[in-house]
């Protein structure tokens, strides 16, 4: 039985809650305060751990607490159904879980597969497309604002809402993707694509959906990075007679690279966790089943705690051996001011020195 | 470089300079294409969304379907928004509420928290703040069983607490990564000639350094309130009956009736516009703030 009058209930409840933590902050800052001055603190180091105090307590209970707690979970059948003695913690089976995700669940490799998969063809898309539009964007072109605002739009849509639009755009007899594309498949004699419900395309059809999703993010980071490159470096490329590829390949792309990196760590750990769009899109079987959807099934739908547990920290390990992957390449690839420009800085730094030396006589 | 000099009448007069500009101007037109392509596959999904919340249900798999609705029925919006047990206010109301108390102690929190970073040396600042950078690669799933187990033994499964609460503990390190970077702008002597006019840090910080720091408050608050309103995970687990739950999980009850024989695409497209239109109003206002907030990471650090 639906009750639609308890929001009496319901808002004040967590409200008075939201009021009381909020007050119990203020409290905790204020009392570390006086206990570091009284431990015979400087009044700037104090307050400095004072104000950072919420974070602290923050990264103890949703950080450092879960993280620990969800390693030992990995290592149990934990479910919360089984009914747990007071304060006994569910039993170690060891690495049981890993081995059986590794070797036996039918689910997970499909589903690692699917997430690196996506991740392999739609970042490197994703960044060649936006980096091509940023550098349109960066042309002294009209509007910079307005086509920027119009680019970034998708971005601001909630990610079920950009899922829902697209399964209906995908939708295989009467969407309009298939409609746009209809005198093209009639030309080649071919069937439409049912996209979403045809588990060869399901892939396809979400990295599309993903690169209108999130094109508008990186290409506006781009273009922050494209308008930071010193105009000089062009002016003076011009009168060497540098062409407009010659200097893309060695002002803007070597210049843009910190900028680069940064979009593909991102964007590469927001593809190990996609989520909502794929749980607003049903596909048939498996087929659209990403890492992390299958760990939130297994959590909350089969109540597999334990195991879910261990597939988590196995998309953690992922996370972590990519990233450290692209920050080892930085240096085959990322171009930072400071490794060329050391010199000059240098120089610029001795003469400074003279100066003062100089002015202080 | 001198030699190099063009006069004006050479720039008039010469066939190269002829052919420069020309060559210019195709540039300009294949750029406009270009540009203006890309405007159509970002704009015609959104059109499309439009369009279909005021088709009639009946005329939904028209074939081909119709570029405009007709005719166009306004009445889906107040169908919809009635269409289920529990009506869209109550599910606004909700989504509204969740999102003001954990915007505000997000922006309250991790303004304090950006301030001790930048403006104060301790020991191990620099560790933790290293460590606070770590955590956003921390896949969210790591954390969600047991923070999820911690909730449940406090009994507040199924109450806004765990989507409201935690906002208090400064979450998101790259809101107060990119305050500390505004705070690090500023020069020392502000803080400096109010302390020697006897102001104590709170008032300090309050009315000298939050002021300051505005363009960036506006952003984390643009892009919390965004982040907010679209979170879906946290509903997702925490929230059990319906008549609790925000917009977007809402929607999850039409995309239900998706398996059915008559889905009902219009009443979905039509409160998935009503949820996108707050968004993409602040948006349109503040998009200085919010573009000045998601380049800040990349460009600044």
């Amino acid at each position: 039985m639906i009750d639609t009058g308890s929001w009496v209930k319901d808002y004040p409840f967590t409200f008075s809650h939201w009021l009381l933590v909020g007050a119990a902050i203020i409290l905790v800052m204020l009392i570390t305060y006086r206990l570091l001055k009284m431990l015979g603190m400087k009044t700037e180091a104090a307050s400095g751990l004072a104000l950072i105090m919420p974070w602290v307590l923050g990264f103890l209970i949703f950080n450092l607490y879960p993280f620990i707690a969800s390693f030992y979970l990995s290592l149990t059948e934990y479910n919360p159904l089984r009914p747990l003695k007071l304060d006994q913690l569910p039993a170690l089976v060891g690495f049981k879980n890993y081995i059986y995700a590794f070797t036996r669940d039918p689910n997970f490799w499909p589903s690692i597969r699917l997430t690196l998969l996506y991740g392999a063809i739609s970042i490197p898309l994703g960044l060649a497309g936006s980096l091509a539009t940023a550098m349109l964007l960066a042309r002294n072109i009209r509007g910079v604002g307005i086509w920027r605002t119009l680019y970034y739009m998708p971005a601001v849509l909630p990610a079920a809402a950009t899922a829902l639009l697209w399964r209906w755009m995908f939708n295989p007899t009467s969407g309009l993707i298939n409609t746009i594309l209809s005198p093209f498949f009639s030309l080649f004699h071919m069937d439409k694509p049912a996209w979403f419900t045809d588990p060869q395309l399901v892939l396809p059809s979400f990295v599309i959906m993903g690169m209108w999703g999130i094109f508008g993010t990186t290409t506006v980071i781009l273009l922050a990075g494209l308008k930071n490159i010193p105009r000089d470096l062009y002016d003076s490329a011009t009168v060497d007679g540098a062409g407009l590829i010659s200097q893309f390949r060695h002002i803007t792309l070597p210049q843009v690279t910190p900028t680069l990196f940064y979009v593909l760590v991102t964007s590469m750990i927001a593809a190990l966790q996609y989520f909502t769009q794929a749980l607003f899109i049903t596909t048939p079987r498996q087929a659209g089943i990403f890492l992390n959807v299958y760990i939130w099934q297994q959590a909350f739908n089969q109540q597999k705690m334990g195991y879910a547990s261990s597939l988590a920290w196995i998309l953690l390990a992922l996370t972590l051996m990519l990233t450290l992957l692209v920050f080892r390449s930085q240096s085959f690839w990322v171009f930072y001011e400071g490794e060329i420009q050391s010199e000059t800085k240098k120089k610029r730094r001795k003469n400074l020195q003279l100066r003062q030396s100089v002015m202080s006589k | 470089m001198a030699t190099q000099a063009i006069t004006p009448k050479e720039m008039i007069g010469s066939p190269k300079n002829l052919t420069v500009s020309r060559q210019k101007t195709i540039v300009n037109i294949i750029t406009y294409t270009l540009l203006g392509l890309g405007a159509a596959i970002v704009l015609v999904p959104f059109y499309w969304m439009v369009r279909t919340s005021l088709t009639a249900g009946t005329r939904l798999f028209v074939f081909p379907p119709p570029f405009f609705p007709d005719p166009i029925v306004w009445r889906n919006y107040i169908d919809a928004w009635n269409a289920l047990q529990v009506s869209f206010t109550r599910f606004t109301a909700n989504t509204l509420f969740v999102t003001i108390l954990a915007m505000s102690a997000e922006i309250f929190t991790c303004s304090l928290v950006a301030y001790g970073f930048a403006r104060f040396r301790f020991p191990g600042r620099d560790i933790l703040f290293l460590i606070m950078l770590s955590t956003m690669m921390l896949p969210g799933v790591v954390t969600l069983v047991p923070t999820f187990i911690l909730w449940r033994s406090l009994k507040l499964i199924d109450t806004y607490d765990p989507l409201t609460l935690g906002a208090w503990f400064a979450w998101g390190p790259s809101y107060i990564f990119l305050l500390r970077q505004f705070f690090l702008s500023l020069p020392k002597e502000v803080e400096e000639a109010a302390r020697i006019d006897g102001a104590n840090l709170f008032q300090i910080y309050w009315h000298i350094m939050l002021p300051l720091v505005k363009p960036a408050l506006l952003a984390i608050a643009v892009l919390s309130f965004i982040g907010n309103w679209n979170n879906f995970m946290g509903p997702l687990i925490y929230l059990n009956s319906g008549e609790k739950y925000p917009l977007i999980m809402a929607l999850k009850f039409f995309e239900q009736s998706l398996s059915k024989e008559a889905p009902l695409f219009h009443y979905m497209m039509a409160m998935t516009t009503m949820m996108s239109i707050p968004l993409l109003a602040l948006y349109f206002f503040m998009q200085r703030n919010l573009i000045e907030g998601i380049t800040a990471g990349a460009v600044k650090g």
